[in-house]
């Protein structure tokens, strides 16, 4: 088999991994995912590379613009992180209904965005936090918004070399809600998560974004929604609409699938719940 | 094979291991701890839960080489002594155990939550347990038992 597996000190070391193992290597974070991934044969790497013990992955902190994590923070900081404030409970919200605490304290935001899952539930939350992932190779850095990042089910667009070393957005002035309605309570890979950021002026809603997962090959944004919602004045009225607008859209973007007939109702109550969240 | 060296229950152990072993491999098989039972294979029951470094993993999901330097409690550790723990005494008193299965798992994830917060409510006790599937007991007298093991731990003053 000829696996060899490492403990980098630094990112710096990683990255010299990286460069010369290109495909055969495998970063490994919490390991949710990869463990049984390796176990199941799925991957087959010759390297993996352990990154959960680096501190220097592991924050949140916060500028006067932005606010940036670290990719191998995990969901437990994110839900007890107090630089996110409470406009923010809906990353935390995302963060706190990951599978169970044992989960939560090993998986991490990188490896959940990596992974790239369609649902994946830190991604709903991010996208509509219009977050930009930072991307280190050991030659170069480039930052590129999450929305563009998913390529497909299970496929990010970061080359051999590269890793995910932080994700950051913009410090809100509105609210960002979310929720997610899973099968089973503790322990559910969500089947739908929505999550929805509005800034509001005067009950108009001057600024929305609206994140999917589980609704389509990866996490994504509903534009045809937030161009509906845009400038219009907030009420029960308008909710509904913008829930059968989304159905609508669900039904062309799942068409033959067998969750189709479940989701395209399901969504409009997950929407409504995000949204009110987001109020 | 790799070297690695770690601390459980107390005690450093130097090992090889294989590259890809998981951490409840390493436990069960060369250290004999099989208080740490393997159910799911996948982290969804909570059978394999053991603590490192101050929090509950499932270590199923965990590769060995990444406990690198860690410090792991299983259940057999949780007292350092061969003495029952107050959690383990009043999971006893309130039936809490059928088959067993789940134990372990469940006493250290109620150890990790008394550990942070000596006073629960009955709701953090069931957060503090919704990772550890019990196919028994319906919950309820685990939920009991975590409440009564914060009285006997208040008790004993610690
Ligand atoms: C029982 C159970 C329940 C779960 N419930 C949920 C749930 O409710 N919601 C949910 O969204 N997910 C859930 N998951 C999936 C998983 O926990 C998450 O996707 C988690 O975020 C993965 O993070 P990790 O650090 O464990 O990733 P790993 O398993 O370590 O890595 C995942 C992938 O990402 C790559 N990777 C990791 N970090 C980086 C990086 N910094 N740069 C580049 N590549 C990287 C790895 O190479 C690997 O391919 C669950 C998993 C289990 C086992
Ligand atoms: S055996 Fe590890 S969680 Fe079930
Ligand atoms: S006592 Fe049997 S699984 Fe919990």
């Amino acid at each position: 088999m000829n696996l060899e597996v490492y403990n980098p000190k630094n990112t710096e070391e990683v990255l010299d991994l990286l460069n010369s193992y290109k495909r055969d290597a495998k970063l490994i974070a919490g390991g949710t995912d990869l463990v049984l991934d390796l176990r199941e044969k799925k991957i087959k790497p010759k390297a993996i590379i352990d990154i959960s013990n680096l501190d220097e992955l592991k924050y949140i902190k916060k500028d006067d613009n932005y606010i940036e994590i670290g990719a191998c923070t995990t969901f437990t900081d994110i839900e007890k992180s107090e630089i996110l404030t409470d406009n923010l409970k809906g990353l935390k919200k995302a963060a706190s209904e990951v599978g169970s605490p044992q989960i939560r304290n090993r998986g991490t935001i990188g490896g959940n965005i990596c992974n790239a899952s369609p649902a994946a539930d830190i991604v709903p939350p991010l996208l509509s936090l219009d977050a930009t992932v930072v991307i280190k190779s050991k030659e170069n850095i480039r930052e590129v918004s999450l929305e563009k990042i998913f390529l497909n089910k299970g496929k990010i667009d970061i080359k051999e070399d590269e890793m995910v070393s932080s994700v950051k957005f913009k410090n809100i002035k509105g609210k960002l809600g979310f929720y997610k309605l899973g099968l089973r309570k503790a322990l559910a890979i969500s089947k739908i998560a929505t999550a929805i950021y509005i800034e509001k002026e005067d009950n108009i809603c001057k600024e929305i974004r609206i994140g999917n997962g589980a609704l389509g090959r990866h996490g994504l944004r509903e534009r045809k929604v937030e161009d509906y919602l845009i400038n219009k004045e907030i009420n029960e009225a308008i909710i509904e609409a913008s829930a059968t607008l989304l159905s609508g859209e669900i039904e062309k973007r799942l068409k033959g699938r067998s969750s189709l007939e479940f989701k395209k109702e399901a969504v409009k109550g997950t929407f409504k719940k995000a949204f009110k969240d987001a109020l | 094979m790799k070297e690695i060296k770690f601390n459980v229950n107390g005690k450093t152990h130097k090992l090889n291991i294989k590259e890809d072993e998981r951490l409840v491999d390493t436990l069960r098989n060369r250290l004999g701890l099989t208080g740490v039972k393997e159910g799911c294979s996948e982290g969804e029951c909570g059978a394999c839960t053991v603590i490192m470094d101050g929090e509950t993993v499932t270590s199923c999901t965990v590769l060995t080489f990444q406990a690198k330097d860690s410090e792991i409690i299983t259940i057999e550790g949780i007292n350092g002594e061969n003495k029952i723990h107050p959690i383990q005494k009043a999971f006893l008193d309130e039936g809490a155990v059928q088959c067993g299965f789940c134990t372990p798992g469940m006493i250290l994830s109620a150890k990790v939550l008394l550990d942070k917060n000596p006073e629960p409510t009955r709701e953090e006790a069931r957060k503090a347990i919704s990772g550890n599937l019990c196919r028994c007991t319906g919950y309820n007298k685990i939920v009991d038992a975590i409440i009564k093991a914060s009285k006997y731990l208040k008790r004993e003053g610690n």
